[in-house]
């Protein structure tokens, strides 16, 4: 199959996730956060997928959780649990929690080549605007 | 794995950057309907709705903050707006603050009423009899439709999903749900519905794949007129999957923080 065929079954297949609460109240688009550490683990899990990464902060090793679409959504979009080894370096870009805790809504994953794998619901799926 | 990384990446990479909420759907070419042996429309199938971003305001209205933008999906009154009470008004503006996105039922991962269940952003699968029509929500929530029973339940019954009953008009299924328990959020920016509400809703196969929905609601509590949303309805591939909501819903214990600290700081 052609790489663009390939892309139009995924596109037509890419059903969209799944929102189960306002992103507005629970994350600051006036705090923007970008970190980069080792993927520690992730959970593939419902209403949300969440990517863990471990941080190093002036010698301390915190563990962000970066909040992505549903493990559903991902599915769809062609992820699989294997596709993102613990102690992968990465960077994520996303939107801090207000509650102050360790924890952001995702924007972006970058792995270490370059390559940008969208993790957040986009726009039109119930994700914040991009 | 990495042929799938690429792809991942390709699909990153092909999702524009406009918003797709605001835009119209794209038309459907008219043509043959699936059918029963009967002879009614065959709605069986695996559907999801081109929201609009309904989920997020039924009204046009563009991104705030982290909120996406809708393309607007009321067609009556033809100015696209809610005919909404004054109190109403003032009761939706305070449910999108930031302290009350606790408050929304499907942050707790409750059923998200009628209409919502049909808008927000997941599939559904109909399933029909000559008796029935059921709605098995991804979101791990179902509603039946009783197509033998003419009686609604008693007033005193009140329910999440309501209680509906349908019944064909030529190729329409026309479904009437009441009895609902008015905690129900119309959306996450918090739109308003009570007890009082009823919905009329239409279901108009246009092809063999696309359903026009539409939803009447009459709640003369919130609104001063009956109001009319209408969106398509698209058969998607696939099939439905496990969403356990309840596992692993940290959002909310984020959501609770943020109200909490509202509350210390508002005494």
């Amino acid at each position: 199959m052609k790489p663009a065929l390939i892309l139009a079954a995924l596109l037509s297949f890419a059903v969209p996730a799944i929102a189960h609460h306002s992103f507005s109240a629970e994350f600051d688009i006036n705090k923007p956060v970008k970190v980069t550490g080792k993927l520690s683990s992730m959970r593939w899990s419902n209403p949300h997928a969440w990517i863990y990464i471990d941080v190093e902060t002036d010698g301390k090793i915190v563990t962000w959780a970066f909040e992505t679409a549903t493990a559903n959504a991902l599915f769809r979009r062609g992820w699989r649990k294997e596709d993102l080894e613990p102690g992968t370096v990465v960077t994520a870009e996303g939107w801090h929690a207000r509650n102050g805790t360790p924890t952001a809504n995702t924007s972006s994953i970058t792995l270490p080549d370059g390559r940008r794998l969208f993790a957040g619901a986009a726009p039109n799926e119930g994700g914040p605007p991009r | 794995m990495m042929i799938r990384l690429f792809l991942a990446a390709v699909l990153a990479a092909s999702i524009p950057a406009v918003d797709l909420a605001a835009q119209a759907p794209a038309a459907a070419p008219a043509g043959p309907v699936r059918r029963t042996p009967d002879g009614k429309p065959d709605l069986n199938g695996f559907f999801q709705a081109d929201a609009g971003g309904a989920n997020y305001g039924l009204e046009k209205h563009p991104a705030v903050d982290l909120t996406p933008p809708g393309r607007g999906v009321i067609i009556d009154p033809p100015d696209g707006k809610l005919p909404i009470q004054a109190w109403a008004k003032a009761e939706q503006a305070s449910r999108d603050r930031p302290e009350r996105g606790y408050d929304d039922p499907t942050a707790h991962c409750f059923v998200a009423g009628v209409p919502r269940s049909m808008y927000v952003p997941a599939p559904f699968h109909i399933l029909q009899t000559s008796d029935a029509v059921v709605f098995l929500h991804e979101r791990m929530a179902w509603r039946t439709v009783a197509l033998n029973r003419r009686e609604h339940l008693p007033d005193t019954m009140r329910l999440w999903q309501g209680d509906s009953i349908g019944r064909w008009e030529g190729d329409t299924l026309v479904v009437e749900t009441r009895n609902f328990n008015g905690k129900n959020w119309l959306n996450e920016v918090g739109e308003v519905v009570s007890h009082a509400e009823q919905v009329v809703e239409r279901f108009t196969p246009v092809n063999a794949d696309r359903i026009t929905y539409q939803a009447t609601v009459t709640d003369l509590n919130v609104y001063t007129r009956p109001w009319t949303i209408e969106m398509p309805l698209n058969r998607q591939p696939g099939e439905m999957l496990e969403v356990a909501c309840l596992e692993d819903n940290q959002d909310l214990q984020h959501l609770k923080d943020v109200r909490d600290e509202y509350r210390r700081q508002n005494k």
